[in-house]
């Protein structure tokens, strides 16, 4: 099910899947796996790049930052289509998602040039320093410090949960640079490059793997950055981390809606296969997971229906809450309804798709223990249900 | 599809809650409850506003909007835990009599509903099961006519409607006859929602004319449908009294206090209150959605009735347990509001199939396209 549009977003809609059906990689081309999320491979640079220069990397974006002015309607079928597809237009996907729109949202035009043009032709990757050891959900708690002296800052302090930053050229670090304001006023973001000395990246193995190395701790050892570095107003990083999350939010949920009917697809069939389909409880959790899956979506339109008329979409609050939990419940119950056969997780689950990052070949189980990225990470579940309660149902702040 | 109101239709959600804040408030509801009163005057009053009418079709008398407009008002009444006979009447009666009547029958009996007129559908057997296939009502030729013997069980506002419409069996498939009231023996049965009538309706070898047979073309299907919409209004009714109950609990937590401060502060307390509004706005776009199927003749509704239905069932397990829970001692007084909603809310999920059936047709429908996304293309509607 798809909302239809007017005549001129379909005709958009078309163009685009003509163009990708002609342009996209194909799974020879692409042998070569991204090993982060901000390694990558050169087709996947070269991929990034086609799109850029065709305008259908960002096609909200002035054509200088690879879009074509397109409007929310167009942006959103753009985001469907390559969502349905499975593909991915970055192998960066934080520097797409985050990093690039707060480049452009808080950047002076020589920083736009400098930094975000590059980062979303694919010449260079970034990572997001937001999180530390003791900032997590707390995140205007962090001490990572920088002192400007003369032309630079001198930062010092640790971040944590840095994906893919042993890959990336650069990271947008926030740092405290007003050690003696209210914490969420003494925050700035920085452009940190990360070949400067006194930087070093180790990274670890997710839950997932011992090899699975994409989250990097990150430690800054007097490092020099240059002033010029600094995104938007000095002790203004605040504003800058809110606004960068709430880019990624805004269809976000259009990725969770996709992994539900991923799923649905794929469990329906591996049911088949294993005899499940007379299992009344199987068949229970599948049709919950289907209704899940149809009010995301008809909840997520409707978010996308307000926005496009200009009211207020209280929705939108619980899109992220509900399809992360919605697909951790997915796959925790394929993952018991499977019984012994799950405990081999070198069974794919799906299809792989060759312009997709997410990793379909993997069993139930990894793929249920990556399901907590998205009830830990860009605010944990309870954060959100906090967010909600008190700025949608009107609770008072504790 | 655009799963958004309009501004007629937003308009017509503001209205119908004014009205009924005002019609229908606590203590009238209250009155219902505890038998001080009937609700023949709101009755009279839903009447006058041409609400029963709203989804018949105007050459049959009615006001001829859509199955959304309908649906809007019947959520707005279980938001206030309507004691009428109107979601038997338009949800139940009127969409059978639409489907499988001829044009003469549909002038005569929705042009009765749009006068004031009440009517129900009698069609579940003991058990609760509602199968079209297997109605507990059986018809035989006789002479001209027909004779209808049996009993049809858990007949919502079968002890009051004018009008039953009762699905049988008859030698050639399932048939639809129209019968009034004063021809069968009905008997209330106990419900521990006292403001929904429940009934047990007798045919004791009833005899009736051909003309009360519904003629139109296919009846199977016409009752297949009419069945979906029955559970599709009962679904919306439901999304409507879980708002209520999460409406209700949002302001108490707001306002009591304990420790020094508003128990809303507490983080226990908040994490109960999204996670109803979460599954109170689950439950409303599935209904909108399956009010939209309705509307614009898709052929997912079937499955979109039953998504509408499991979503309301998990929505009043939550409601009916947060609210009660963060009410506290208050909440277990009969003198309390809450429970006049909830009742209907938890009434609402043993009629017409539970969640867990529910959740099964769901499951059966969207394996067997191979997975949702296909089920919505292959089935949905192609454009608005």
């Amino acid at each position: 099910m798809r909302l239809s549009f007017d005549d001129s977003t379909e005709a958009f809609r078309q163009e685009f899947v003509a163009w990708l059906e002609a342009n996209a990689p194909s799974a020879s081309a692409t042998t070569e796996r991204p090993r982060s999320t901000a390694h990558l491979p050169e087709w996947a640079r070269e991929w990034q790049r086609t799109l850029f220069d065709a305008g259908w990397l960002v096609p909200g974006n002035p054509p200088e930052f690879g879009g074509r002015n397109a409007g929310l309607l167009e942006q959103f079928v753009h985001r469907e289509e390559l969502s349905r597809r499975e593909v991915t237009p970055s192998f960066n996907p934080q520097g797409l998602g985050i990093i690039a729109p707060s480049l452009l949202s808080f950047g002076t035009d020589e920083q736009k040039q400098r930094w975000a043009a590059p980062l979303l032709r694919g010449d260079l990757t970034a990572a997001l320093g937001m999180s530390e050891p003791g900032a997590g959900s707390d995140l205007a708690g962090l001490r990572t410090r920088a002192v400007l002296d003369g032309d630079r800052f001198i930062v010092n302090g640790q971040k944590v949960w840095t994906s893919g930053a042993h890959d990336a050229d650069f990271i947008l670090a926030f740092v405290r640079t007003d050690p003696d304001a209210p914490k969420h006023k003494g925050i700035s973001a920085l452009v940190v490059p990360t070949d400067l000395p006194g930087l070093t990246r180790r990274p670890f193995g997710s839950i997932v793997a011992q090899d699975d190395l994409d989250f990097n701790e990150v430690f800054f050892d007097d490092v020099a950055v240059p002033a010029e570095n600094l995104l938007g107003d000095l002790h203004q990083g605040w504003s800058v981390a809110t606004g960068s999350l709430g880019h990624e939010r805004a269809m976000l949920w259009l990725d969770y809606s996709e992994m539900l009917d991923r799923f649905s697809a794929n469990f329906g069939r591996t049911m088949r296969e294993r005899d499940l389909d007379d299992d009344p409880l199987v068949a229970d959790w599948y049709g919950g997971i289907a209704i899940d899956a149809q009010a995301l979506k008809l909840l997520g339109y409707r978010t996308l229906a307000k926005t496009q008329r200009g009211m207020s979409a209280t929705e939108q609050s619980i899109l992220k809450l509900f399809g992360s939990e919605a697909v951790q419940r997915a796959n925790r119950e394929a993952v018991e309804a499977l019984g012994p056969a799950a405990l081999d997780h070198s069974v794919p689950t799906g299809t792989a798709s060759h312009l997709q990052l997410d990793a379909h070949s993997e069993g139930w189980f990894n793929r249920y223990l990556r399901s907590f990225s998205g009830t830990i990470a860009g605010g944990t579940s309870e954060i959100q249900r906090n967010i909600v309660a008190e700025r949608v149902l009107g609770l008072p702040r504790s | 599809m655009d799963f958004e109101l309009d501004d007629d239709q937003r308009e017509l959600q503001a209205a119908a809650a004014d009205i009924l804040t005002k019609e229908c408030p606590p203590a009238y509801l209250r009155g219902v409850v505890e038998g001080d009163h009937e609700a023949e005057d709101l009755w009279t009053t839903l009447c006058g506003l041409d609400w029963p009418g709203l989804a018949i079709p105007e050459e049959d008398g009615g006001l001829g909007t859509t199955a959304v407009e309908s649906a809007i008002v019947v959520e707005e009444l279980g938001y206030v835990g309507d004691p009428t006979p109107f979601l038997a009447t338009t949800t139940q009666f009127a969409p059978l009599v639409r489907r499988c009547a001829t044009a003469a029958q549909r002038k005569r009996l929705l042009g009765a509903v749009v006068a004031g007129g009440s009517g129900t559908v009698a069609i579940a057997d003991h058990t609760g099961a509602w199968d079209p296939g297997a109605p507990p009502i059986g018809a035989t030729r006789s002479g001209d006519g027909w004779t209808l013997s049996g009993s049809a069980s858990f007949v919502v506002d079968g002890d009051r409607a004018e009008e039953i419409a009762v699905v049988a069996r008859a030698d050639t498939g399932p048939e639809v006859f129209i019968v009034p009231a004063a021809e069968v023996t009905t008997e209330r049965a106990t419900s521990f929602d006292p403001a929904l009538h429940v009934a047990t309706v007798t045919f004791d070898g009833v005899t009736v004319d051909d003309d009360h047979r519904l003629g139109g073309d296919d009846v199977a299907a016409g009752v297949a449908a009419a069945l979906d919409e029955a559970t599709i209004g009962l679904a919306t009714h439901m999304a409507g009294s879980c708002r209520r109950g999460l409406d209700m609990a949002l302001e108490y937590v707001r306002e009591r206090e304990q420790f020094g401060v508003p128990i809303g502060s507490f983080q226990a307390v908040k994490h109960k209150a999204v996670d109803m509004y979460v599954a109170v706005e689950r439950a409303g776009a599935l209904a909108l959605f399956a009010a939209l199927t309705v509307a614009e003749d898709d052929d997912r509704r079937s499955v979109a009735a039953s998504m509408a239905k499991a979503a309301a069932g998990d929505a009043q397990r939550i409601v009916v347990e947060h609210a009660i829970q963060l009410f506290g001692g208050i909440g277990f007084t009969w003198e309390n509001d809450l429970h006049l909603y909830l009742r209907r809310a938890k009434a609402g999920e043993l009629l017409f199939g539970g969640a867990a059936e529910h959740r099964a047709r769901v499951a059966r429908a969207v394996q067997a396209s191979g997975g949702l996304e296909h089920w919505n293309d292959e089935r949905g509607a192609a454009s608005a």
